[in-house]
């Protein structure tokens, strides 16, 4: 990798958020492992990841550099751009797993977004009771919402599921598992995920903000 | 380090606070020791300026006249200036977004430019230009108290405010000569005044109703540091509407012509939010509004001022719920709550608050002062003296790209932590091609024509390619004050691209920049030329406008005071072929005065005749 150099002191050095000789930003390009100093691994605790982010984030932000040279300064917004940017895609899981497929060349492609085969069924009924929400006569819609709130409880389940799921493919990933397998497996995951949320947000919809 | 000032430029009040030690300090008036300066401005047709209490004094004879509203001065009132209240509701916005309630207050030059410029008599004036009025203000009573140059400033700004009414403020700061270092969000400035850094750890939502905007904002407190989770609100909802309200009840049933007066308008405003305020300590009052010929005397229960109030409490409710949603908490989960704002004073908003989160909101500071004093503590982070403290705000609104189909893809969405920046590659369509054009949007709806458009720019040139080979990685940064930046790069030869952007809305910096040279080269030209010119004018004003009246009101004019003005004119008519400015002004402001009741009788016979053609109507 190239070598930074430092916007305040001019030195050369491996890339880093903060100069590790006179303490200022270095706006240097990080992945967003790198960024926060952590190894690339995928399991990761929240509270640890929150604590590097403020450490970090007090002592790059541009409040401190107000005085300085524009150079500086600059560095300042870069560098806290690109802190923001690596807390916000770790700390949510689905976003550090489609993060993790980009690190590696791959993508979810829109046709990744499949029904999951063991949900097939309770989608189908749910699409048909959605379609029959729609045109519902007032008299009719109580009834039919007490039942979409109960398909509703089922999906949150699936979905609970399928980030256990993620958690567990998480593991593999950090156990050194075959990469080859353990991409497809996250691929598929995070496909069944993206597919029950848009169906749950459909659902939301439907039933408007009470449910949420 | 020169110091850096807090301001709180608002829609109602501004003010402006520094940090004395620790603590956040209001500067009041030297003169009065008010702290809170009325953000009103009076521009007069000749060019002098008043702010606050004095721009509110010349309220009832100076105005733009709207269409059928009856003369109330004696000099012509095309000429005369205007009094211009609440320039916020206006800033950084373009014609077609501005609210229909505000578009009669004014008359305007030009509704559908990128800016609104107000007329006033042969000028214009945009809202950053008047708004620096007011910065200029608040600068000359800083700088009179602490005997220092103010030079640099924090300027705090309602959380919900979009790029373009960022810019515009930041834009007002460099007119009146103020290096703007940071713009602070106002909830956010808020608690940073009351000091809950102090608190270890907690969810904060901070609930500010001011006189023309509603913010909420919910933080999550942890080790000084401050970060914002979600933030939501509505620009032009605030006390200002009750007043409205409440002075349309206090004028019902009056001719049309009388409620469209400048003047008894302004009056019944000013005692419809009087009676507002006395409302919050007792449970009945009586507004009594004054006219010629007619006293109106109506009672209002703070039960009838709840019921005006509560469907404007109910949308601030409705946008902290949405804000509650964004952060992924429930009401109950908020630790502290904050008031902000001096529509929190009124018991219903307290008790509704209390009602929607459970628990008794914080009151303790007073709620107009409290977003100075968090600017100045913001400034005293800057210069380094609170290193304890830091901001994690957000963006408020989501900020995206123009698609194919008009489509918004959305780059930052609503609710991230600025700064933030996102990069996104751009190729050509079609081969050959030397640019590519990007149209930048803010607002969270699915369509570019439902978006707000913020800006848009130009790629290139770029050297001729087949379609799709081009790459150029386009990086857009929000800074820290909320405010886009877009810098463009070759993908393949590294080369930077410049980008010019240009804003849909506000001023360009070149336009900016021009304001300024402007104000520079008056100064540097003859200014005692420029001053008898003025002079000049507003003697033919008055002596025209005298003229006229006096043949058309002869009846209203008693023999002994038509012999006064007939004397003072012709001294004015005299002066005014010399030079001697100070005479023609002291003789102007004479017959001004000697006049002032035949223009009083005037106007208050042109509102008894409506008065009374009502009344002959109603029989």
């Amino acid at each position: 990798m190239d070598k930074a150099q430092c916007p305040a002191c001019a030195r050369l050095q491996e890339p880093r958020l903060i100069c590790s000789f006179c303490g200022a930003p270095l706006a240097a390009e990080l992945d967003c492992f790198a960024a926060l100093g952590l190894p690339q691994r995928l399991t990761l605790d929240p509270a640890q990841l929150e604590h590097l982010y403020h450490d970090l984030g007090r002592r790059l932000h541009p409040d401190r550099f107000a005085n300085q040279p524009a150079a500086v300064q600059a560095a300042s917004l870069k560098s806290t751009a690109l802190l923001t940017r690596a807390f916000r895609t770790l700390r949510e899981p689905v976003s550090r797993g489609l993060y993790w497929l980009e690190l590696r060349g791959e993508k979810l492609s829109a046709d990744n977004k499949q029904v999951p085969p063991t949900l097939v069924e309770l989608i189908f009924e749910l699409q048909e009771a959605l379609a029959e929400l729609r045109t519902a006569a007032p008299a009719e819609r109580d009834g039919l919402v007490a039942a979409m709130r109960q398909r509703r409880q089922e999906l949150t389940e699936a979905l609970a599921g399928a980030l256990r799921e993620l958690t567990a493919n998480f593991a593999r990933w950090d156990e050194g598992g075959d990469p080859v397998h353990l991409t497809r497996e996250l691929k598929e995951i995070l496909s069944h995920i993206a597919y029950l949320r848009s169906v749950l947000r459909d659902v939301d919809r439907e039933l408007g903000d009470g449910t949420i | 380090m020169a110091s850096i000032y807090g301001i709180d430029l608002g829609t109602t009040n501004s003010l402006i606070a520094v940090m004395d030690g620790a603590h956040p300090k209001v500067i009041p008036d030297p003169v009065t020791g008010d702290k809170l300066l009325p953000s009103v401005v009076a521009l007069m047709a000749d060019g002098r300026v008043a702010t606050g209490k004095a721009a509110i004094e010349l309220e009832p004879s100076l105005n733009v006249e709207r269409e059928g509203a009856i003369s109330p001065a004696v000099v012509n009132p095309e000429a005369a200036g205007a009094v211009i209240r609440s320039v916020k509701r206006y800033m950084g916005l373009g014609g077609d977004e501005i609210a229909p309630e505000d578009r009669h207050r004014y008359t305007f030059t030009d509704f559908s430019g990128p800016v609104v410029r107000f007329q006033i008599g042969q000028r214009s004036f945009t809202p950053p230009q008047i708004s620096a009025e007011i910065l200029k203000a608040l600068k000359a009573r800083a700088e009179a108290v602490a005997g220092e140059a103010v030079e640099k400033a924090v300027i705090t700004v309602p959380a919900y405010f979009n790029d373009g009414q960022r810019q515009a403020t930041k834009d007002a700061g460099r007119l009146a000569g103020l290096e703007v270092v940071r713009l602070v969000n106002e909830p956010t400035a808020a608690s940073l005044a009351y000091g809950l850094h102090k608190m270890a750890a907690g969810k904060v939502a901070v609930y500010d109703f001011g006189g023309g905007t509603f913010d909420i904002s919910v933080l999550n407190l942890k080790e000084g540091i401050f970060e914002v989770l979600a933030t939501n609100g509505d620009t032009h909802l605030g006390g200002d509407d009750i007043d409205v309200a409440l002075v349309n009840l206090l004028l019902e049933g009056l001719p049309e012509e009388v409620k469209r007066d400048r003047r008894v308008w302004n009056s019944a405003r000013h005692i419809a939010e009087e009676g507002k305020k006395r409302l919050s300590g007792v449970a009945e009052t009586t507004l009594k509004l004054n006219l010629p010929g007619r006293e109106i005397e109506r009672s209002l229960t703070r039960a009838q001022l709840e019921e005006i109030a509560a469907p404007l409490v109910a949308r601030t409710l409705e946008c902290c719920g949405r804000a509650l949603k964004d952060a992924g908490l429930e009401a109950g989960q908020i630790d502290a709550v904050v008031l902000v704002g001096g529509s929190t004073r009124m018991p219903l908003v307290r008790q509704k608050v209390a009602e929607f989160f459970g628990r008794d909101p914080l009151c303790s500071l007073d709620p107009d002062l409290v977003v100075a004093m968090g600017a100045a503590v913001q400034a005293g982070v800057l210069m380094g003296s609170q290193s304890d403290v830091l901001l994690l705000d957000v963006v408020p609104l989501s900020l995206g790209i123009e698609t194919m189909g008009g489509v918004m893809e959305r780059l930052v969405h609503r609710n991230t932590t600025v700064p933030t920046s996102v990069t996104e590659l751009f190729t050509t369509a079609v081969d050959n091609q030397t640019h590519v054009d990007v149209h930048v949007l803010q607002g969270e709806r699915e369509f570019a024509r439902d978006c707000r458009s913020l800006a848009r720019f130009k790629l290139g040139p770029i050297a001729p390619q087949p379609a799709g080979v081009p790459r150029i990685e386009v990086t857009f940064l929000i800074d820290a004050n909320g405010i886009l930046n877009v810098t463009a790069r070759d993908q393949r030869t590294g080369h930077e691209h410049s980008v010019d952007v240009k804003p849909s809305y506000g001023l360009t910096d070149e336009e900016v920049e021009r304001m300024l040279e402007d104000a520079l080269d008056q100064g540097e030209a003859d200014i005692n030329q420029r001053l008898l010119i003025q002079v000049r004018n507003a003697a033919d004003e008055i002596l025209s406008a005298l003229d006229k009246q006096l043949k058309e009101f002869p009846e209203l004019v008693d023999p002994e005071e038509k012999s006064f003005i007939d004397v003072i004119a012709g001294s004015l008519r005299a002066a005014r072929k010399g030079e001697d400015r100070e005479m023609i002004g002291n003789l102007v402001e004479q017959l001004n005065i000697v006049s002032a009741p035949f223009a009083q009788r005037i106007m208050d016979q042109a509102i008894k005749e409506a008065l009374e053609k009502r009344n002959v109507d109603e029989v």
